[in-house]
């Protein structure tokens, strides 16, 4: 019943294998399976090479434990994947007859030669069983706990359902008497200690219990954005997501006591259970949520709203520049009410406001393809200094774009910002139910920017706001490490974040900056 | 000034050409795999894989329409185990010449339209078509629709150019092809039966004799009862009625489209599904006869604006049949003034363009949202098309007032 294989696969030039076995169900027809797993490294410091021995004993000692009932109804399968993440991204890709991965990573800094040979390869898996709903991932790195903590964010800002985590956490307090917090966070358990983050603050207002508990929320929200926004996995289970299975990591946090493996196999047996229990899909409404506390969230309708709103000012703002453009005034010479003098319309260069659009666009489309490419990551510090000037030509460039100058026709500058702005607007406000904490990081990134972006009358500060622009639109070149994790990401994770940057957020920066250093008239 | 304009010109023909060039070689390479499940752009009725099959049953000696799955006409049938090589890729190169052939169309209509043998504009008329991203997203997902839009144009060209039998075949193979489409037989008769050049700007009453309408109506019926009996022996049965003009109106797949009436339908208690189907399908009607009174002296703009209609709210419709209605509007330039606002309809088309595909992955693919996702997107787009089709009345409406007046308002006309 339960069998294992071995089997290797090359990730960043890593052979690794992993382990799995079926406990096929007793009472199902065997077409639903629960995945409970265990990665060999641990998620301390993000898998900086702990290992995950006690969760992975864990897994095992579930295995035989669970064996011996009846009552199952899907099929549970154990996976000790290796690794940190690079197993069982493996292990699901062939699982689910995925490509594991049509592009390559040149890891470090070997010859080009060497590409095909670090193609990912993995062997087929002789067991399967069926579709995968929900999947448990157990940390458990120290040799006892005080805490779980829970793991929920996904690929490219994907979270898992709220009812599963719900379901953790009140069998954890309940069944297994073991408190819950969110990610390895602990400080909330003791009002004494103040966040070292409100140091700044005069001591009674740090001591406050509403700023204390204030700061420990933001603190985990900001922890959220920095996964979510970058589209990064807290875990591994963030890469089961993609197959449409809600996974959360089940941490450990490392402490003297007071419990351990039986609280453990108890509250993950009693999950299990739950899970089993499933007849449907869990409802499609409990995948927005922000988690504030262990125990609170928002919910869509109190975070969504501040997304939205900044973007539907930034189209007001678009639309406004557009009527500008086309109404020009002039001061009523005469007394005589002449509406004709007061008021004249100008046609509006689109065309040539669209082509610059494009064109950046198109560069940016270029500067991917040129920041994926093995000679940039090889030598970032001397590259990425060339691409940021290369980026700052583009403007100067770009403002040279043909475009009628004459009375009759409006300034192009406020017709390139009218579009600029809808459509930055229009990006936030679609990216706000794909990836919250981007189109939050786009509406502050984005929303004022690009709202003050205008050319002034002295030359000089122009081009001083269009150096800024410039910046804004290339400062993430030199983030090296940032820059790397984010492109290797992309190409074996399909993690969006990079192109995304490259192709969307660059260039609308860019289209500010051109902005400000077109003729003012 | 004129050099600049001809430098200008000559910079958008090779732009054009440039991006033509990417078009044909994108329809050849890849993508369309990618692309012929897509829900947006082919639906049960005009999707490539449905139409194999069918061709592969009737090869084999099955009857395609017994299954359900299979619902072309029994024309596209005949023509494909014909014609169709059995390579996609001489299937792509198809499509794209059709999608030539709809672009050619349209230029001669704007060219009868203004009663000349050649224009400057003729370019852009002809871009407006091939690189209208509503139209060739469906070309290249190898979609019948695509095919439906050049046949359309076809229709309308003949009908622009006053030859009433060609126009009228081809508007009885449209009809075979999608039901809903005898919508645009009234203003195409008128369209006969007058000019196709602009009289937006001065109306008046309909000059020519209605009688002279009775004819050509006859014509059509008899085109039509020609393909219908084509159809059946082609078939060897009736078989064919139900499954494909009866499809149009009971819609019997409730596959998710960009339309308005699937999520409707699923939603539906079964005893009151008839009564709403003949709502439906009446509603396309009743814009007919008001939009050809109202444009008696412009039929050609009527059957424009019937195009509008259909995109928004015919049956089973795929991204081009709101793309042909917006490319057709270039061939309206003395209406662009007028329009009130344009840059709306645009920004709703370009929220609709990305949230469609976004809310049917996160529905579909992601499991993180529901139907009602999609359908709120298909809502925007049809808010768009819609918001397109009341600008383009107004504006056809506006352009006979004139110019502005110092002091007055146009409140309603």
């Amino acid at each position: 019943m339960h069998l294992n294989r071995t089997w290797s696969t090359e990730v960043k030039n890593i052979a690794g294998t992993n382990a799995y076995g079926v406990l096929a169900s007793p009472r199902g027809p065997r077409n639903e399976a629960i995945v409970i797993s265990a990665s060999w490294l641990s998620r301390t410091g993000e898998g900086d090479g702990t290992l995950n021995l006690r969760g992975v004993s864990t897994v095992l000692a579930l295995a035989r434990f669970l064996k011996n009932y009846s009552l199952w109804a899907k099929d549970l399968v154990f996976v000790v994947s290796d690794g940190y993440l690079d197993g069982m991204h493996a292990w699901l890709n062939v699982y689910h007859g995925a490509q594991l991965s049509s592009r390559y990573w040149l890891a470090g800094k070997k010859s080009t030669s060497d590409r095909t040979s670090t193609d990912l390869k993995a062997e087929p898996l002789e067991l399967t069983s069926g579709v995968i709903w929900t999947a448990l991932s157990i940390d458990y790195p120290g040799h006892s706990f005080s805490h779980l903590g829970l793991f929920f964010e996904g690929l490219n800002g994907r979270l898992p359902n709220q009812d599963l985590m719900n379901c953790v956490q009140r069998i954890s307090r309940g069944t297994g008497g073991v408190p819950v917090t969110v990610y390895d966070h602990l400080e909330w358990q003791d009002p004494a200690t103040s966040p070292s983050e409100l140091s700044f603050l005069p001591s009674p207002l740090r001591h406050y219990p509403g700023v204390q508990d204030f700061a420990h929320r933001a603190k985990i929200i900001a922890r959220h954005i920095g996964y979510q926004a970058r589209g990064r996995a807290s875990g591994v289970h963030g890469l089961y997501h993609k197959f449409r299975i809600d996974a959360i990591t089940v941490f450990a946090i490392p402490a003297t006591g007071p419990h351990g493996f039986h609280a453990l196999g108890r509250i993950v047996e009693s999950s299990l259970r739950t899970m089993n229990n499933l007849l449907e899909r869990l409802h499609a409404s409990f995948f927005f949520f922000i988690i504030t506390a262990p125990d609170r969230f928002m919910k869509i309708g109190s975070y969504l709203p501040s997304a939205i709103l900044i973007s539907v000012a930034m189209m007001f703002r678009g639309l406004q520049c557009w009527v500008d453009a086309r109404w020009h005034t002039d001061q009523p010479r005469s007394e005589k009410r002449d509406y004709s003098t007061w008021f004249s319309t100008k046609s509006r260069p689109v065309v040539p406001a669209l082509a610059a659009m494009l064109l950046t666009h198109l560069l940016g489309a270029i500067l991917f393809f040129a920041s994926r490419s093995s000679w940039f990551l090889g030598d970032q510090k001397l590259y990425a200094p060339t691409f940021a000037l290369a980026i700052l030509t583009v403007p100067f460039a770009l403002s040279q774009i043909p475009h009628p100058r004459d009375e009759i026709t409006a300034p192009f500058w406020l017709v390139l910002k009218a579009f600029n702005l809808c459509f930055a607007s229009t990006v936030i406000s679609t990216i706000t139910i794909l990836n919250f904490s981007l189109a939050a990081l786009l509406a502050v990134t984005l929303g004022f920017p690009l709202t003050l972006s205008g050319p002034s009358d002295s030359k000089l500060l122009s081009r001083l706001k269009c150096l800024f622009y410039v910046f804004l639109a290339s400062a993430w070149l030199f983030l090296h490490q940032e820059t790397r994790e984010a492109i290797w990401n992309w190409e074996i994770l399909s993690v969006w974040f990079a192109p995304f940057v490259c192709l969307i957020y660059t260039p609308l920066v860019l289209q500010a900056a051109i902005v400000c250093v077109l003729p003012c008239s | 000034m004129s050099t600049s304009k001809s430098v200008s010109s000559n910079s958008l023909s090779a732009a054009t050409s440039g991006l033509l060039i990417s078009r044909v070689v994108s329809a050849l390479f890849g993508l369309s795999n990618a692309l012929k499940h897509d829900q947006l752009l082919s639906t049960p009725l005009s999707s490539y894989t449905h139409l194999k099959e069918g061709i592969f049953l009737f090869k084999n000696g099955i009857d395609p329409y017994s299954g359900g799955t299979f619902r072309h006409s029994p024309l596209l049938l005949a023509l494909f185990s014909v014609v169709l090589p059995e390579s996609q890729k001489y299937a792509s190169l198809l499509w794209t010449a059709f999608d030539f052939a709809g672009a050619w169309a349209l230029v001669s209509i704007w060219r009868a339209r203004q009663n000349v043998r050649k224009t400057s504009r003729d370019t852009v008329v002809a871009a407006s078509y091939l690189l209208n991203p509503y139209v060739f997203l469906p070309t290249l997902a190898l979609s019948s629709s695509s095919l439906q839009s050049s046949i359309t144009l076809l229709t309308l060209k003949y009908a622009a150019e006053g030859q009433a039998s060609p126009s009228l075949f081809f508007l009885s193979v449209l009809m075979h092809i999608d039901l809903s489409t005898l919508t645009l037989l009234l203003p195409i008769l008128l369209l006969l039966i007058s000019d196709p050049q602009s009289h937006l700007a001065s109306p008046r009453p309909l000059t020519s004799n209605l009688r002279r309408t009775l004819p050509l109506f006859g014509e059509f019926v008899l085109y039509t009862a020609v393909l219908s009996v084509a159809s059946t022996v082609i078939v060897g049965g009736i078989q064919w009625i139900p499954q494909t003009w009866g499809a149009t109106l009971t819609l019997p797949d409730l596959t998710p489209n960009t339309g308005v009436w699937w999520y409707f339908f699923t939603e539906m208690f079964d005893h009151f599904r008839p009564f709403f189907l003949m709502v439906f399908s009446v509603h396309l009607l009743i814009y007919v006869v008001p939009m050809c009174i109202k444009f008696q002296y412009d039929p050609l703009y009527a059957t424009f604006l019937l195009l509008g209609v259909l995109g928004t709210f015919k049956a089973y419709p795929t991204l081009s049949d709101p793309g042909l209605f917006f490319s057709a509007l270039s061939i309206f330039p003395e209406v662009h003034p007028y329009l009130r606002h344009p840059i709306v309809t645009a920004l709703i088309h370009l929220h609709a363009a990305l949230l469609m595909p976004l809310f049917n992955h996160l529905w579909l693919n992601t499991g993180t949202g529901n139907a009602n996702f999609f359908y709120a997107s298909t809502l925007v787009f049809a808010c768009g098309n819609g918001a397109g089709l009341i600008d383009a009345v107004w504006a056809g409406l506006r352009i006979a007032i004139g110019k502005d007046t110092e002091g007055y308002v146009v409140v309603q006309e």
